[in-house]
């Protein structure tokens, strides 16, 4: 049984439709990569997962269990988290702040400090900040500080939302790395990517989505070698430049 | 004689500042200028006065004009802001002016428009330090009025429901993405802005021992006058606002005449914010919340 089962998902805005019967499945440990164009309802598929967005018909199950009427909050306890795109790092807060943010809903606040030195540890820019203001960090540093955020909530599915965009190369070998290292340490993924051919290459499963619908779906390295990917989405940046 | 007068604008500073901090959660938070809070305060006293006549001990009076603030407080969540939040921002502010006006026309019906004695507390019970005559009532309202701010204030840093709290105020969207139940955050919020201002009357009513059905009103546009001058929402610029004008007030009246009073406080309010329109400590547009 797949960790998370999202079966003929719809979603409507207003009198557009942004998702139009969509399935998808991630197992337990994998990481799974939508894809598509701007405007494909990537973004709108893991809102609709967490419960940001409601959703018109289809469902929604994690680890066996319904969550399609849930809100938000009964879901992040569920285990999904959301990186959301454009990172949302609270800026009136500080870096640490953000980090127990994160954790706003656990108790035990001994383990809650261990994780939070481990993330420290881990990236000791954000160590050193750890009382400023999180404005003060760079790009590349608050989107580990929201993942490092979305960690403390001790989820078993992190959905991640365009966390390259606007990132240096060296921070986005950066984040893959983290990704697949979070991975190997059990947690399951769903990444939303624009850069095509980093997310096939960390991905155990691929879905291709066009105007709210799955056009392709499989294996990544089969994906990467279609021809009508390549065509669409693997122009630029992809691993053929690199 | 100054250091008297300045021991008596503290205080009524510090009632203006209870009233100010409670506008300054509604804006700051909800954003929601919310000018049924004199309607609270009014309540605060009004009821704790009205409870008393009943022959309620005192500690049951002041608990009970509490609660049903904050009740009423609910009930003005639940038909002036959740119902109209979709709309724009004035819509709520004036469905809950509706609310003040309401509160006020209910209790003149009950007690009548005239203005009531309330019942001295501690009769007379006064400290002399030096040539300082301080009032019981005085001292033990200042304490609580200065101890509960500065308990919000370490609370809304060092907890986990302060820092939810401060998540809404800054984004809603991100809140609502960090799993913060806003439905259940936004009830509580309303509670806690309706005791501060509930309690700002009662003790209002200890200290100047007088009530009235229209009590809110003066106090409710100086503690917004406060709020502003402090910097919206914050709430260390709504304490220092609050002292600020309660200060203003008191010397004014002594030094110049009661006359005067409304020129010299709106007139602080105007001078401050031509020299620096973000108030007191208030940062170009809302960096810190809270």
């Amino acid at each position: 049984m797949a960790l998370l089962d999202v079966s003929a998902l719809q979603v409507q805005y207003g009198r557009v439709t942004a998702l139009s019967g969509v399935d998808l499945r991630v197992g337990e440990g994998e990481v799974v990569t939508v894809l598509g164009a701007n405007g494909a309802g990537k973004s709108t598929l893991l809102r609709a997962i967490l419960g940001a967005v409601p959703v018109r018909a289809g469902g929604i199950t994690f680890d066996g269990v319904d969550l399609t009427r849930q809100p938000p909050h009964a879901r992040i306890k569920a285990g999904v988290v959301l990186v959301p795109e454009g990172r949302r790092i609270l800026i009136s807060l500080s870096v640490e702040e953000n980090l127990l943010l994160g954790a706003h809903m656990r108790t035990d606040s001994r383990a809650i400090r261990a994780e939070i030195d481990a993330i420290y540890q881990r990236f000791p820019n954000l160590g050193e900040r750890r009382h400023m203001l999180a404005s003060c960090l760079s790009g590349g540093e608050q989107q580990m500080l929201a993942i490092g955020r979305a960690m403390l909530a001790k989820p078993r599915l992190m959905m991640l939302d365009e966390p390259s965009l606007g990132l240096s190369p060296l921070f986005v070998s950066k984040l893959f790395d983290l990704i697949r290292e979070l991975n190997r340490g059990g947690l399951s993924v769903l990444l939303v990517e624009q850069n095509t051919g980093k997310a096939l290459g960390v991905a155990h499963h691929a879905t291709v989505l066009e105007l709210g619908r799955v056009v392709m779906a499989g294996d990544p390295k089969a994906l990467a070698a279609d021809p009508r990917l390549q065509e669409a989405y693997l122009g630029e940046g992809t691993p053929a430049h690199h | 004689m100054l250091s008297q007068q300045i021991i008596n604008g503290l205080m009524l500073g510090a009632i203006y500042m209870l009233v100010a901090v409670a506008f300054t959660l509604a804006i700051g938070v909800l954003n929601f200028l919310n000018f049924s809070l004199p309607g609270l305060f009014m309540l605060g006293g009004m009821l704790a006065f009205g409870f008393l006549k009943l022959g309620w001990p005192f500690f049951l009076a002041a608990g009970g004009a509490l609660f049903v603030a904050a009740l009423v407080s609910l009930l003005v969540e639940r038909l002036a802001y959740r119902r109209m939040r979709e709309g724009d921002a004035e819509v709520p502010l004036v469905s809950s002016l509706g609310f003040l006006v309401l509160l006020e026309n209910l209790v003149l019906i009950r007690y009548g428009s005239d203005q009531q004695a309330f019942p001295a507390l501690f009769a007379d019970m006064n400290v002399r330090v030096g040539g300082l005559v301080i009032g019981i009532a005085q001292m033990v309202s200042l304490a609580i009025s200065l101890g509960l701010v500065a308990w919000l204030s370490w609370f809304l840093r060092a907890t986990n429901a302060g820092r939810r709290i401060r998540t809404v105020a800054e984004n809603r969207e991100t809140a609502l993405l960090m799993g913060i139940n806003i439905e259940r955050l936004v009830p509580q919020l309303f509670v806690g802005s309706a005791l501060l201002a509930a309690l700002a009357g009662l003790l209002f009513a200890v200290n100047y021992q007088q009530v009235s059905p229209f009590m809110g009103e003066g106090i409710g546009f100086k503690a917004v006058a406060a709020m502003i001058i402090g910097g919206m929402g914050s709430i260390w610029g709504a304490v220092i606002g609050g002292l600020l004008i309660g200060l203003a007030e008191v010397l004014s009246i002594s030094l110049i005449g009661a006359d005067v009073v409304n020129i010299t406080v709106y007139g602080l309010l105007l001078v401050i914010l031509i020299v620096r329109p973000q108030g007191l400590i208030g940062r170009p547009p809302a960096r810190e919340k809270l």
